[in-house]
């Protein structure tokens, strides 16, 4: 399917009467996709912020109306906060009840729902992912000199389970669960700016303060973004991990050895099947898994991640309403369904057995999707992404094992000359159906990080003749036979290895075209398709040479930089070593000889310390470097391929026509799941 | 023939052994361990694991300890019945295998029956009418049977059960019984979604399984004794159905040591294909994930059931044929 060209796919859409609108515009203009009625604004449900305006009273769905009769749960008056979220839907109030039907893949696809719970964050962004706004916290305020940060509760705010959420939670994540070494290794990154750690310091129930000894603008931006400390409970305390600033501490304490003794939380996990203390808290937080575990989503789960099926439910504590006064969210259940493989739920989708599906959807087959949306009484919606390119080929600037191969993995005019041997119109027709933006790794336009539009072209077109005359200048001049140009070395010719996984997209197929696009100015590529596993074991023993990855989050630099610049040893495709060099602060690894990679790392550590705009500045600069150096080469970009081709079924209501399709976004979570209904 | 039997034993035993060491060695090749395929998964979320908090996940599932110890501690949890937690179901192994073991069973023993009920009548039937045209029709089919992978074949039955016949694809229950308590409505809609993996499964065993079949009569039926049988004017299907056809089943009792663990893990690429709830696509992804406890019971089971299956079906030959069982005692 994934080598459909333009023309089959115009053929397949024109079966579909559907599809007419679209294949009209896609044959005018492949950009031209606002024709297309696929691609709508960029909307959500409004939030009330004037307590004016609040409802005065309250109603709650009829499930949990029978549990308040049976005395089994407070008055709905009593479990929403008195200060609550209020939410303006985006079409109308809604009406209650339903199950959201949805797929997942098993117990390693916690991120799905993650993403749906996305509003236990304590801040998060407009539905345009530009905007900073409240979410379980009310405010916040950051000090003049950048180093306290203080956090507002909204008051009268519950756990899941009825009990208070309170600062308490906070101190209790901040000493005894982030500060036991058992649980969190090592201080976190987003906790010590320049490297300095921070405190956490209650002030009253309902207030919180961060304290630092450096100023940390940054912060600002971290707190809603999709980062260790930000990200939320459902995200960053599901599986192993223990982040996330706050967890519930009336129901943690009991598995804690503090609270009674390392023999008692031993023993006691040992009895329900734990080797450890340590993995029975790994369980008991991990609200995927565990049931009872209190929590501040719009659902949580009722039958664990672990089953056929993974079972969502209301929270009937719920803190957000809408205008009128009803709990939300309107829908009853989110049940997600185990599909073993990605064409079966593909096919299922197409069968409108799923309500509302992006993840796990498969771009190649759009036109197929397409097709059946009459059939399954489902629309479809392509959400572009924020990132710059979802295929970029990044050079590892730390390489050792061939010296020759090293001096030209570290030489721009190399990499400049290879990335204008590619044809991007052609990838971008083939693998993604022409709705992608061709050009280089730098972020979409509208983003304050971008340096300009006309870095999205920079070295970034295709020009054979530029990229001879560069490979030429540079002393790669003699060839074989066969037209490829020879190492200088020993006169054999020059190979290229790209490692490629078959993850997201095809990468190996894409990068194949690559290849043999690069035969035009005589560059012989190896792809080299690899597992998973293996791929990152040898990128980060430093044996790859151009790695193939997205770079997906990077339009917030600062909250997500690797897939950008090599600073986190976990996936510095550009340098493992100068990724560890930068990590240990200078301990482990080798320092870069580039300046360039310096003056990246310079200019990304102060920004921890710089205001916004100043900061935004800085990724500016850096990008800047990152194009004219061609350090990722990036392709096509800004597109719907990672979790932009969604399709809903036309039974919901008050659906986005666009959902802001960014890591920081969690889509579709601030798209709010929780105000969607289903029509009568 | 006790000692025969007694000596079988042993050998079964010193097998299962070397199995629980194969397959502990075998797990540990792949680069990396359940942490670093963790940590690749996480990365892919956007979440980084330090080296200091693998180290500590490391230390919590006790993957720092050596080779030799988690092994020992392994066969000793094995020994009393306690194959340990799945990492990443975060349930006890035996749970996540148990839940999908008896769909397993059903959907494995299913594709058996429809395999012989279809391969036996039409074997004889091909053997019997040799280069009759039904013959031809059925060798044609066989042999398309035989190449077509049979993921394949699922994908586009799935594809064409949606667009024609409208029918939920993948899966042995629909959407509405899911979550639905056990009933008669419950095991009518599981009747309802058997028959398509169970067909699927059967085809390519049924193809082979008629080539055999074939072959072997046809050997019996050129032998003196049918010839005598008929010259003394017993019926054509008698002679048939009562010496040739017994003896051509004989390589069949050798094929349960295979069909045992068949039963458990034989339908591993459809029922990943057809998204069946069943162990196979669990060992798969155990596999891909490293979860290694969870693997390596799924396998060391396989392997306990081939080593049990294989002395079985020599018993059984033992029992069957006279020339294995004088061959035996000399």
């Amino acid at each position: 399917m994934t080598d459909l060209s333009r023309r089959n796919v115009l053929a397949a859409l024109a079966a579909s009467p559907a599809a007419m609108a679209w294949l009209a515009s896609a044959a005018q203009a492949a950009s031209d996709l606002a024709a297309s009625g696929l691609v709508g604004k960029v909307e959500g449900p409004t939030m009330v912020t004037d307590p004016a305006k609040w409802p005065k009273t309250f109603q709650e769905a009829p499930m949990l109306a029978e549990r308040v009769k049976a005395g089994k749960l407070p008055p709905v008056a009593e479990r929403v906060p008195a200060e609550p979220m209020v939410w303006q839907p985006l079409e109308k109030i809604g009406t209650y009840g339903g199950t959201w039907r949805r797929a997942f893949t098993g117990p390693g696809d916690v991120e799905n729902a993650n993403r749906i719970n996305a509003s236990d964050k304590l801040f998060f962004w407009s539905a345009d992912g530009r905007k900073i706004v409240p979410s379980l916290a009310k405010s916040y305020e950051l000090s003049e000199d950048g180093k306290t940060y203080t956090i507002q509760l909204r008051k009268g705010m519950k756990w899941s389970d009825g009990a208070p959420f309170t600062a308490d939670d906070f101190m209790f994540w901040f000493q005894d669960l982030y500060g036991n070494k058992e649980i969190v290794a090592a201080p976190i990154p987003d906790m010590t700016p320049r490297g300095k750690p921070g405190r956490f310091v209650k002030v009253d129930e309902t207030t919180v303060r961060f304290e630092f000894d450096v100023p940390y603008y940054l912060l600002e931006e971290i707190m809603p973004g999709d980062t260790l400390l930000g990200g939320g409970q459902s995200v960053r305390q599901s599986q192993k991990f223990t982040f996330g600033a706050y967890a519930p501490a009336h129901y943690l304490k009991q598995f804690l050895p503090k609270y009674s003794s390392v023999e008692a939380v031993n023993a006691r996990a040992k009895q329900e099947g734990f080797e450890n203390w340590v993995q029975m808290l790994h369980f008991k937080k991990d609200w995927s898994l565990n049931p009872e575990l209190p929590t501040l989503g719009p659902w949580k789960t009722v039958q664990s991640i672990n089953n056929p099926i993974w079972l969502l439910e209301r929270n009937p504590f719920y803190y957000a309403v809408d205008t009128a006064g009803n709990q939300l969210p309107y829908i009853d259940r989110v049940q997600l369904t185990l599909g073993e493989n990605l064409e079966v739920i593909n096919l299922r989708a197409m069968a409108g057995e799923y309500d509302e599906q992006e993840r796990h959807i498969d771009i190649s087959k759009l036109p197929v999707i397409l097709d059946n949306q009459q059939k399954g009484n489902y629309k479809v919606h392509l959400d572009l992404g924020f990132a710059g390119s979802d295929f970029v080929l990044q050079f590892n600037q730390s390489f050792k094992s061939d010296p020759e191969v090293r001096k030209w993995l570290t030489n721009a005019d190399f990499r400049r000359a290879l990335s204008m041997g590619i044809d991007r119109d052609q990838l971008n027709e083939t693998f993604w159906l022409g709705v992608g933006t061709p050009g280089s790794a730098v972020p979409g336009e509208a983003n304050p990080q971008n340096p300009g539009p006309e870095w999205r072209k920079k070295w970034s077109t295709l020009d054979i003749k530029q990229a001879n005359a560069l490979l030429d200048k540079i002393g790669l001049s003699k060839k074989d036979s066969a037209g490829y140009r020879l190492r200088t070395d020993n006169g054999e010719r020059l190979r290229i290895q790209i490692t490629a996984i078959q993850a997201f997209l095809n990468y190996p197929k894409m990068s194949e075209m690559v290849g043999d696009q690069w035969q035009k100015i005589g560059i012989q590529a190896d792809v080299k398709e690899m597992e998973r596993n293996l791929a990152f074991t040898r990128m980060r023993n430093n044996e790859t040479q151009i790695f193939i990855w997205n770079n997906g989050g990077t339009e917030l630099l600062y909250l997500f930089p690797r897939h950008a610049i090599p600073v986190d040893p976990s996936e510095a495709f550009m340098g493992p070593e100068h990724g560890r060099y930068y990590a240990s602060g200078g301990t482990d690894g080798t320092k870069p000889d580039d300046p360039n990679i310096l003056r990246i790392w310079e200019l990304f550590a102060e920004a921890a310390s710089l205001k916004t705009d100043a900061r935004n500045k800085n990724a500016q600069e850096i990008w800047k470097i990152i194009i004219d150096q061609q350090y990722g080469i990036g392709t096509v970009g800004q597109s719907p391929a990672g979790l932009g081709v969604r399709l809903v079924s036309n039974k919901l209501g008050n659906i986005a026509g666009q959902v802001c399709n960014a890591q920081h976004c969690r889509t579709p979570g601030n798209s709010h799941p929780e105000t969607w209904f289903f029509k009568a | 023939m006790l000692a025969y039997v007694l000596r079988r034993l042993g050998l079964a035993a010193i097998t299962i052994w070397a199995i629980t060491v194969v397959t502990f060695i075998i797990l540990q090749l792949p680069p990396g361990d359940f942490v670093d395929a963790y940590a690749a998964q996480a990365s892919a979320l956007g979440t980084a694991i330090s080296a200091a908090e693998a180290q500590a996940l490391r230390h919590a599932y006790g993957l720092d300890q050596p080779l030799i110890v988690q092994y020992l501690k392994w066969l000793a949890h094995v020994a009393t019945g306690d194959f340990g937690q799945s990492f990443e179901y975060g349930r006890p192994v035996t749970e996540v295998i148990g839940d999908r073991l008896w769909l397993t069973v059903l959907l494995s023993l299913g594709a058996i029956i429809v395999t012989w009920g279809l391969a036996l009548p039409i074997g004889i039937y091909s053997a019997v009418r040799q280069y009759s045209i039904g013959d031809y029709i059925f060798t044609f089919i066989g042999f398309i049977g035989l190449a077509v992978p049979n993921f394949l074949l699922a994908l586009i039955i799935m594809y064409v059960g949606l667009r024609v016949f409208n029918i939920s694809v993948g899966g042995l229950f629909s959407s509405d019984f899911q979550l639905a308590p056990w009933s008669w409505a419950k095991i009518w809609d599981l009747a309802k979604h058997l028959p398509v993996p169970v067909l699927i499964l059967a085809l390519a065993g049924t193809a082979q399984l008629v080539r055999i079949m074939r072959a072997n009569l046809l050997d019996e039926l050129r032998r003196p004794y049918v010839v005598t049988a008929r010259a003394r004017g017993l019926p054509e299907r008698r002679v048939i159905m009562k010496y040739p056809v017994r003896a051509a089943l004989n390589p069949f009792a050798s094929t349960i040591g295979y069909l045992l663990p068949y039963t458990v893990s034989g339908s591993v690429i459809i029922s990943v294909v057809l998204s069946l709830p069943t162990v196979g696509p669990v060992l798969l992804h155990a596999l891909i994930s490293q979860d290694m406890l969870l693997s390596s019971t799924i396998i060391l089971m396989l392997g306990v059931l081939t080593v049990v299956g294989t002395l079985l079906s020599d018993l059984l030959l033992m029992w069957i044929d006279p020339r294995i069982r004088l061959g035996q005692l000399k």
